[in-house]
């Protein structure tokens, strides 16, 4: 019987950081990683340990390193993507994935239901139906009532609340979030936790969270360990 | 709505940006329209003079109008030779010798009607009233250009005081942007009878009034070459100068040509001042939104989306630059002309092509000096754009 496709399945993925022409820095040392639709991960490790240049691989913000090696391959909902063009690989990133950082990143000038919507837009929506839809997703996260508000107006909470409306605001079938509860107080790091689950239960929205933080770990299906760049053999669930 | 929110984020810088876009906008429409009326008085100089030959006294120092005295049989030597199909004597003076002369000067004509035999192809029509005929002969009655009649606040059946004599208003001509708007028009015997006021004692009794002009206007045969016809005159006629067309076009043409390359030698200097504070102005704002640059670039933002929104930016920067500028510089002209109305002196005519060109200009200059920074800021890497602080 033939294994069902994964949504995300990446190998030998390498990544090495030329910092000087003496001093490089190999922050991924041939990762294999598959991650099944539907699945909460958690991909923890210490600091160095090349998480997240692992997730900007697998968000296709970088692109594994060619040569030294079996030759990489990464593949996400079964489409091949190791040797897509960059504006294809905006194109899909726009479409299929929907990002989360530490730090929010909302565009300061623009209100909430803009920054939402902005996601929408960059996908290839109209303005006015990325702003119904970026109202709509404020909805999901209980923000309806603050869409006109800049994220200078809004608490730390709630900024992480619209960076998830607007990383789901375009239904992807990806959500990578790094540390997304990293600068919350631990109220507001339950809240946004529990709305990470509820996305993944509901709707079987499939998760990869990079964390440092161990509750959040246990808040997943799944833990990745990783080392020295490499996933850390017989830690891949929990 | 969204873009100039972004642009007042950066109140002071993008305020200063378009004050330096409008400076040089402003230059441009105000310099521009300088350009515009002297190369209309200079057009409406050359498609006067096309195809005719201006005679004048050899001691003669204006271009393109006599104003040195000479007899009235020269006109009639002129007629005789192979060649003229006309020639229309006249006199031609200073309205007003203390005016300011810049941006047209003021002048009394006199001619008698129809002495170009039908042959004059410049047409000069009344807006209201009539021109002098030549029953006026022996009358003082005259017509005002445009400029002219508003500088005299006179309308028809006035009398007006003209170097000392007093004429009837029985005309006043329809505007032609050139030099008959500051021009009026009596009948030959009223012009000399004052040009001979003005001349010294010894011409005065050289040449009686009634034989006193200042130029013959000669209309060759259809197929004479001007030219040609010019050097005929000077060989025949003693003591005369001639003026062509072609020498016209070729005198003033080279002067309003430096003139002009000045002018808006100046303005484009201006406006690349303009350009370079919107390269800084972009480049700055590129710098202090690398991260939210970085923030578009991952959530999906191509960098096609991010060059244009940046240009566009600049765009609008270069286009509110530019209607400010229009607006000032409409401002200046209109409040120039006016103030220059009453000495007759009008020295800009502010197309509408000068205004959509202004502001086309401004908006594209905004566009291309945006070009670079956009171009840079879609190159950023959008993990490093992210970590920047």
């Amino acid at each position: 019987m033939e294994a069902a496709t994964a949504l995300l399945e990446g190998r030998n993925l390498r990544k090495t950081y030329r910092l000087s022409r003496r001093n490089q820095v190999k922050a991924l040392r041939g990762v294999q990683i598959r991650i099944e639709p539907g699945e909460m991960v958690a991909l923890m490790g210490p600091s160095g340990s090349g998480k997240s240049t692992l997730m900007h691989i697998l968000g296709l913000l970088h692109s594994p390193d060619e040569g030294d090696g079996p030759p990489a391959e990464l593949s996400i909902a079964g489409v091949d993507v190791t040797s897509m063009s960059e504006g294809t690989r905006t194109r899909m990133r726009a479409d299929t994935m929907g990002f989360v950082f530490q730090s929010y990143n909302l565009v300061p000038t623009l209100t909430a239901a803009e920054n939402v919507a902005l996601a929408g837009e960059y996908a290839g929506t109209g303005r006015r139906e990325a702003m119904s839809a970026a109202s709509e997703a404020l909805g999901w996260v209980g923000l309806e009532e603050r869409a006109g508000h800049r994220p200078m107006e809004l608490s730390g909470g709630e900024q992480q609340r619209v960076a998830i409306a607007r990383s789901l605001v375009n239904k992807p079938k990806l959500l990578l979030a790094d540390e997304p509860t990293g600068n919350l107080d631990s109220g507001h790091s339950q809240e946004v936790l529990a709305l990470l689950r509820r996305f993944n239960t509901e709707r079987g929205q499939t998760l990869l969270l990079v964390t440092h933080d161990a509750e959040v770990g246990a808040f997943c299906d799944r833990i990745i360990h990783m080392r020295d760049g490499l996933i850390q053999d017989g830690a891949a669930s929990s | 709505m969204r873009l100039l929110r972004q642009l007042s984020r950066r109140k002071l810088r993008t305020t200063l940006t378009i004050l330096g876009i409008t400076i040089g906008i402003w230059a441009l429409v105000v310099f521009s329209s300088m350009a515009n009326k002297i190369n209309s008085l200079v057009a409406g100089g050359s498609e006067y003079f096309a195809g005719k030959i201006l005679v004048s006294d050899a001691s003669n120092l204006a271009l393109g109008i006599g104003l040195a005295p000479m007899k009235i049989d020269v006109a009639d030597q002129i007629r005789d030779l192979d060649g003229v199909a006309a020639a229309a004597a006249e006199v031609q003076m200073i309205f007003d010798p203390t005016a300011n002369a810049f941006g047209g000067a003021q002048t009394i004509v006199g001619t008698v009607a129809g002495s170009d035999n039908g042959h004059e192809t410049f047409e000069i029509r009344a807006a209201q009233g009539r021109l002098p005929t030549a029953a006026d002969e022996g009358s003082m009655v005259i017509a005002l250009g445009s400029d002219m009649a508003r500088q005299q606040s006179a309308g028809i059946g006035d009398t007006i005081e003209v170097r000392g004599e007093r004429f009837e208003v029985v005309g006043i001509l329809e505007p032609t942007l050139t030099t008959p708007d500051t021009s009026v028009f009596v009948p030959l015997s009223a012009a000399q009878l004052l040009f001979h006021k003005i001349l010294p004692a010894p011409v005065q009794d050289a040449i009686p009034a009634d034989q006193l002009i200042s130029q013959v206007v000669v209309y060759p045969d259809p197929g004479t070459d001007p030219a040609a016809l010019a050097a005929l005159i000077k060989e025949r006629v003693k003591n005369v100068k001639t003026l062509t067309g072609a020498e016209f076009d070729k005198q003033i043409g080279s002067a309003t040509a430096i003139f002009n390359a000045i002018i808006i030698g100046v303005a484009v200097i201006s406006l690349v001042v303009g350009g370079l504070s919107v390269i800084n102005t972009m480049a700055m704002s590129v710098a202090e939104r690398t991260r939210e640059i970085g923030i578009k670039r991952a959530i999906g933002g191509s960098r096609r989306r991010i060059i244009r929104e940046l240009v566009t930016e600049a765009a609008v920067i270069g286009f509110i630059g530019g209607i400010i500028g229009l607006v000032l510089g409409a401002i200046v002209v209109v409040f120039a002309n006016e103030a220059g109305r009453s000495s007759g002196t009008i020295l800009f005519d502010l197309t509408p092509g000068t205004a959509i060109f202004a502001v086309a200009f401004s908006t594209i200059l905004g566009m291309v000096a945006g070009v670079i920074p956009a171009w840079s800021a879609a190159r950023l890497d959008p993990v490093e754009a992210l970590r920047y602080e």
